[in-house]
């Protein structure tokens, strides 16, 4: 598997300009720009990356940035590829991957975009999928402390749509 | 109005709740747009588990997060334990002693032996069989004696398999006690074979799911397995020690409800033979790695990131740890196999199923609301 | 498979059942089994720990009840059994063993007051 490994490398390197790293037996990852993203996840489906094991999202709170990484797993090589991508946090928008992972990625954009507000440009379905009538900010971001707005907004309110159970 | 004005198609479509409260549903709920007798189409409604697990674990230690683990599902607590010990320890980049690598993989067989135990159960209860449904949870108790003995607790082990290793030893008497136990899981499986005579009947044919369907729609685990992919996170990317052990994976081809159910008793079958193994070879030495020996040592987790993935019992399970240099962790996210489960197979197999069908069809995905909502 | 089950359904019917009957008889419970926890004053040191490690913060270091102020002039734990969720995580980080877990497992109670365990309970107040 090291070897096909290191072909896998040299294949990136010719076939998109870019630089990976194997940082561990059937382990690999690379960083890639926002606007290159679909090239590289096309091209990587194409080359047998047919699994998409999660979407994750990290908020870079200090450099103001989102970091989105999509993990890859091949079954054919057995190597797992971590793409990574960062997005400004002010305006987090970036392309779906929808259009080539099909349905096990867009439940992954659907539940990221409720948790940090970033915006998937061509999912078809972006609504939320665990919180009902949630009115805060995205809840899952490093500036939101959960403990704060309940004792502010909620704690000692009366909850309307539970009142009929206790009359 | 007359006969026929009644049978025209909008007085036959409706909209029928399956689940939260239902007792077939567990706590989840699926809308389903019915025509007559005819799924159109399904909606899930997930969410009635939501905890917070991500965003919970940022705010603890490593070693309270273990404890925290085995809530991301109940049905297989070990085999979460074990995910999340194994992100800890590869960030700090330790390695584990031997005779605690042996114990860990005992005990994840052990969970996936009784959580396949419990999918049996609720098969059969779904689908009306209340006896299947009692002769599996009384055998399930075997499986528990064992934890309780073993880790101090039967359903919840609180972290048993911690970061560094397990938290204690097995106490005196264990591995007879284990091989005790599983005679009486192979006595269980000796009843399956017989089987109740209307399973083949109420699930051959049912839900069928290509394998290129299961793969677009990011199916893992048993579900992938009987529709004909011979992928197995043990074997494709070792971690543990499970390179030293021989067993199988089995794998079936039709992908209806019916070779799911077979696929679960299959490998309980070969979950017993990686037990036995493991009792038999188990090597002496320390328990746990001697840093993080005494819990609550401010281990400072380095900058850094990995993904580890595990064949938890329903599936592919596996964990992303963004580690800055605190003492807690940065970012954790968790990945479920059965977000895939109820939301993309689940309403691809429910279109066109006819009502009678749907809990053969849920049931026979194994899936589990906590591991979906975290 | 007839016959079989004829001979299994008469064995059944004249064996033991496999459950006890509870309040009289108990199965018995292995050592190691996390229950109630039990607290030696004479050993604390009182430094804390177990209140910083505990996961949902049910431990909380008071004051020793007046009367016995001057033997035990420091705080010690009081454990809110409604909170704790039974890990032992307390009885793993405490430095000279003074707080360990039972296998007492019956503590279901009518009385909410009644779970919150002080480091004196001989003592009411």
């Amino acid at each position: 598997m090291i070897a096909e490994s290191d072909s896998i490398l040299a294949e990136i390197r010719s076939d998109l300009g870019l630089e990976a790293e194997i940082y561990r037996p059937r382990r690999g990852r690379m960083e890639v720009p926002p606007e290159r993203l679909l090239d590289v996840c096309r091209w990587a489906k194409g080359r047998g990356f047919e699994h998409l094991s999660s979407i994750s999202v990290v908020d870079r709170l200090k450099d103001d940035l989102f970091d989105i990484t999509y993990h890859l797993w091949s079954y054919r090589d057995g190597l797992l590829l971590t793409i990574k991508t960062s997005i400004d946090r002010d305006d987090p928008r970036v392309d779906s991957v929808v259009p080539i992972w099909f349905e096990s990625a867009q439940v992954h954009e659907r539940e990221l975009h409720e948790a940090f507000g970033v915006e998937f440009v061509g999912n078809p379905d972006l609504s939320p999928l665990f919180l009902e009538d949630w009115e805060g900010p995205p809840p899952f971001r490093k500036d939101f402390d959960w403990r704060i707005y309940v004792r502010e907004n909620l704690f000692g309110q009366e909850n309307e749509r539970e009142k009929p159970y206790f009359e | 109005m007359n006969k026929r004005e009644m049978i025209s198609s909008e007085e036959t479509e409706y909209e029928l709740f399956f689940g939260p409260a239902h007792p077939g549903s567990g706590n989840f709920s699926v809308r389903l747009k019915v025509d007559g007798e005819r799924v159109v189409s399904g909606r899930a409604d997930p969410g009635y588990l939501h905890r917070g697990f991500e965003k919970l674990m940022e705010y603890r230690l490593p070693i309270q997060n273990a404890v925290l683990s085995d809530r991301i599902c109940v049905f297989e607590a070990l085999n979460w334990n074990l995910l999340h010990a194994e992100a800890v320890e590869e960030l700090l980049g330790i390695e584990v002693p031997r005779r605690a690598q042996y114990i860990r993989v005992m005990m994840a067989e052990l969970s996936r032996i009784q959580s396949h135990i419990v999918w049996y159960g609720v098969f059969s209860i779904a689908l009306g069989f209340e006896t299947g449904f009692k002769i599996a949870f009384a055998y399930r108790d075997y499986v528990l004696d064992l934890f309780e003995m073993i880790t101090g607790g039967r359903v919840y082990p609180a972290g048993y398999i911690c970061p560094g290793g397990v938290r204690r030893d097995l106490p005196e008497g264990a591995e007879e006690r284990i091989l005790a136990a599983l005679e009486k899981v192979d006595e269980m499986l000796a009843w399956e074979e017989t089987g109740a005579p209307f399973f083949p009947e109420r699930t051959k044919g049912v839900g069928v799911l290509s394998l290129e369907d299961a793969i677009r729609l990011g199916a893992t685990g048993p579900v992938l397995r009987a529709s004909g992919m011979k992928a197995d996170v043990r074997k494709d990317d070792p971690y543990e020690v499970y390179d030293e052990f021989d067993f199988d994976v089995p794998v079936l081809t039709d992908g209806d409800a019916y070779s799911r159910y077979r696929i679960g008793l299959a490998e309980i079958a070969e979950s017993v033979k990686i037990v036995r193994q493991a009792v038999a070879n188990l090597p002496e030495g320390d328990f746990i790695h001697p840093s993080l020996a005494k819990p609550g040592v401010k281990v400072q987790l380095p900058e850094g990131e990995v993904y580890v993935r595990n064949e938890v019992a329903r599936g592919e399970g596996a964990m992303h740890l963004v580690g800055n240099g605190g003492t807690n962790p940065y970012r954790v996210k968790i990945r479920g196999p059965s977000l895939l489960h109820m939301i993309p197979v689940l309403e691809h197999l429910l279109v066109g199923a006819s009502v009678a069908d749907v809990p053969a069809i849920y049931w026979s995905l194994n899936i589990c609301p906590a591991d979906m909502d975290r | 498979m007839g016959i079989e089950l004829l001979g299994r359904l008469v064995r059944n019917m004249v064996a033991r059942p496999l459950t006890v009957s509870f309040p009289t008889e108990s199965i018995p419970i292995p050592d190691g089994y996390r229950g109630e926890h039990r607290f030696d004053a004479d050993k604390c040191i009182s430094c804390g720990l177990c209140a910083s490690i505990c996961p949902n913060k049910a431990i909380e270091l008071v004051e020793a009840p007046p009367d016995r102020r001057e033997e035990y002039p420091k705080r010690y734990p009081r454990i809110d059994l409604r909170k704790c969720c039974f890990c032992a995580l307390c009885q793993d980080i405490c430095p000279v063993g003074a707080l360990t877990l039972t296998k007492n497992v019956f503590l279901s109670t009518f009385d909410p007051a009644g779970a919150v365990r002080p480091p004196f309970p001989d003592r009411s107040e």
